[in-house]
């Protein structure tokens, strides 16, 4: 490829951050938002950039109505609720993984048939869980969002962990075998470490899907359970809107994953497009 | 006999069986059981809103979905206008902004990390930020509209206007999205060899042939995979609509999976909603389709 002139490369370099200001301009509007004061974002023309940065709205949302604890509440249960599915679907995801890419189990349908039930759409699956969960008097209870999280995760994590097992070289393993270990110590001793990068990431991927989650926290909980996905709509709909404080529990919400798309670089491309692109 | 040769052969396999076995139940017990009971639900009249108990109506679900329910068909061209027009510009945008950072040397790694910021967080929180920017009286946009014209325009009633509504809907989701699509462009660009560029510059060809010939060829199957990515997560929009317009105003912004959620959730009709949810499987079955037999070329060929 031709090198670039200078002139060139800080024309390029213009035209990309004129379209990151689009795409980090929300971003930054909610952030600058959460410090604002009622008077400042109810305000024309908009104020940019509040006069000082007070943390009352963060105090707020904390604390919000219908029973006094909504934000703190929001946290709680999304990051019980993350981690609980996080952790179930790497345990129960590693093992189907390293047993679809060691023993080839099941040829390629079983692979196949786990990756498509990753694409099924969530409003088709809603019903007839929340009947279920119904029947075991499981709604409005973080275990059925765990589970339900999960469905969704499970394919996911068995993909992509299935690719860093297939590239690892299995002679270490085998030697293991012969000195007399069993599969199951071999796994966890020997191959489980050697994919120590992968498992991170796509422990990561999945507590951010998972916390990210809306239309199972919508539709299976209540009073009990309220994830922040939750809340953010829940307060939008009110007649006067408290901009401030939702944009404080927004901006809360998205730490995990901006600090995710900061630290993961390397793992991005194959997390985000199920391994079917190489980074 | 040959049972004892069956046992020995389970016995073999047990390992790699009884590792696959907790993920095989899990999806098994959580998508094939659900959905079976939707089947059967999907035959049934059940209205949670009257005290009939549920009957069996045979068709009679999916033939009023498709023969009388305008609101069905509305609903299913606002998805597929969304997919068709968001989804390309995505895919163009998102090339453009590949090919400029393929480009680019040093700062890349910090600026990839920073247009991803969008695809790592909540729709339902993005919904909310375009919220805020869509505002009529107090938001960004408008002021922005404003000052560009001069004064002489104040901007749309982004998400009251039925004529823009849609447009609104569609820009949050191409802020969403585009950075994604970016992503895996840049990485196949990023595989393809430096020599093949050389070759085709020793051929003097020039900036747009290379383009044409070396790079979209190349290019093509990643391309093709983030399309059928993006396919299948823009026909279950969802959480966007919810929270930036509500399906409104009127229905011109009712995706399919939101028409699904108000029957089953408004409206409580258990056995109209399940046959809809069965004919979204059947549409997201064919996408899906094309992407697993794409994925098993790919990977017949590597």
């Amino acid at each position: 490829m031709r090198r670039l002139t200078s002139s060139q490369a800080l024309v390029f370099l213009l035209v990309l951050l004129v379209a990151l200001l689009f795409f980090m301009f929300p971003v930054v509007w909610m952030f600058l938002t959460s410090f604002k004061s009622g008077a400042e974002y109810f305000s024309y023309p908009p104020v940019f950039w509040p006069k000082s940065f007070s943390l009352r709205n963060y105090f707020n949302a904390m604390a919000f109505p219908p029973d006094g604890r909504g934000g703190l509440q929001g946290l709680r249960d999304s990051l019980a609720i993350a981690a609980g599915s996080t952790l179930a679907s790497v345990v129960i995801g590693s093992l189907a993984a390293y047993s679809l890419s060691r023993f080839k189990t099941g040829g390629e349908n079983l692979s196949f048939w786990i990756l498509s039930t990753r694409m099924f759409p969530p409003v088709a699956a809603a019903l007839p869980l929340f009947l279920i969960f119904k029947q075991l008097r499981l709604l409005d209870n973080h275990l059925s969002l765990v589970i339900a999280n999960t469905i969704f995760n499970l394919p996911f994590v068995i993909w992509l962990l299935k690719g860093f097992f297939d590239e690892l070289p299995v002679e270490m393993e085998e030697a293991a075998l012969i000195e007399g270990c069993g599969r199951l110590k071999a796994f966890r001793l020997i191959a489980l470490p050697l994919v120590a990068p992968g498992l991170v990431a796509t422990s990561l991927f999945c507590f951010i899907f998972s916390w990210n989650e809306f239309m199972f926290a919508l539709l299976l909980t209540r009073r009990n359970v309220r994830t922040l996905t939750i809340i953010v709509p829940s307060l939008v709909g009110g007649h006067e809107i408290l901009w401030g404080e939702i944009a404080a529990i927004g901006t809360l919400a998205i730490i995990p994953g901006v600090l995710l798309s900061l630290l993961l670089q390397r793992f991005l491309v194959r997390g985000l497009s199920l391994g079917a692109v190489k980074g | 006999m040959s049972e004892n040769r069956l046992l020995l052969r389970l016995r073999r396999r047990r390992v790699p069986i009884l590792f696959v076995l907790p993920a095989v139940l899990t999806l098994l017990a959580i998508t094939v059981f659900p959905l079976l009971y939707e089947l059967r639900l999907a035959f049934m009249s059940w209205e949670l809103t009257t005290s009939e108990p549920a009957r069996f109506v045979a068709l009679r679900n999916f033939g009023a979905i498709l023969f009388q329910d305008s609101r069905f068909w509305s609903s299913l061209r606002v998805t597929l206008t969304l997919l068709l027009f968001g989804v390309a510009a995505e895919l163009v945008l998102g090339t453009g902004l590949a090919l400029l950072l393929n480009r680019l040397r040093r700062p890349r790694t910090l600026l990839v990390s920073l247009f991803l910021i969008p695809v790592m967080i909540a729709p339902v929180v993005a919904g909310f930020q375009f919220r805020m920017i869509y505002h009529d009286q107090f938001g960004p946009l408008n002021y922005l509209i404003e000052l560009a014209t001069g004064g002489r325009w104040r901007g749309f009633a982004w998400i009251a206007d039925p004529k823009i509504a849609l447009f609104a809907i569609m820009l949050t989701d191409i802020w969403q999205w585009t950075p994604f699509l970016m992503l895996i462009i840049l990485a196949g660009l990023q595989s393809i060899s430096l020599e093949l560029y050389e070759a085709a510059e020793v051929d003097g060809a020039t900036a747009g042939q290379t383009f044409r010939r070396v790079t979209l060829p190349l290019l093509l199957p990643v391309i093709i995979i983030g399309i059928l990515i993006r396919a299948m997560d823009s026909f279950k929009l969802f959480d966007i609509i919810y929270l930036v317009t509500g399906g409104g105003p009127g229905n011109i912004t009712e995706t399919i999976s939101f028409y699904t959620y108000l029957q089953g959730f408004k409206f409580f009709s258990l056995g109209y909603t399940a046959a809809m949810a069965f004919l979204q499987l059947i549409v997201i079955t064919v996408i899906a389709q094309f992407f697993v037999n794409f994925q098993k070329r790919q990977a017949g060929r590597a």
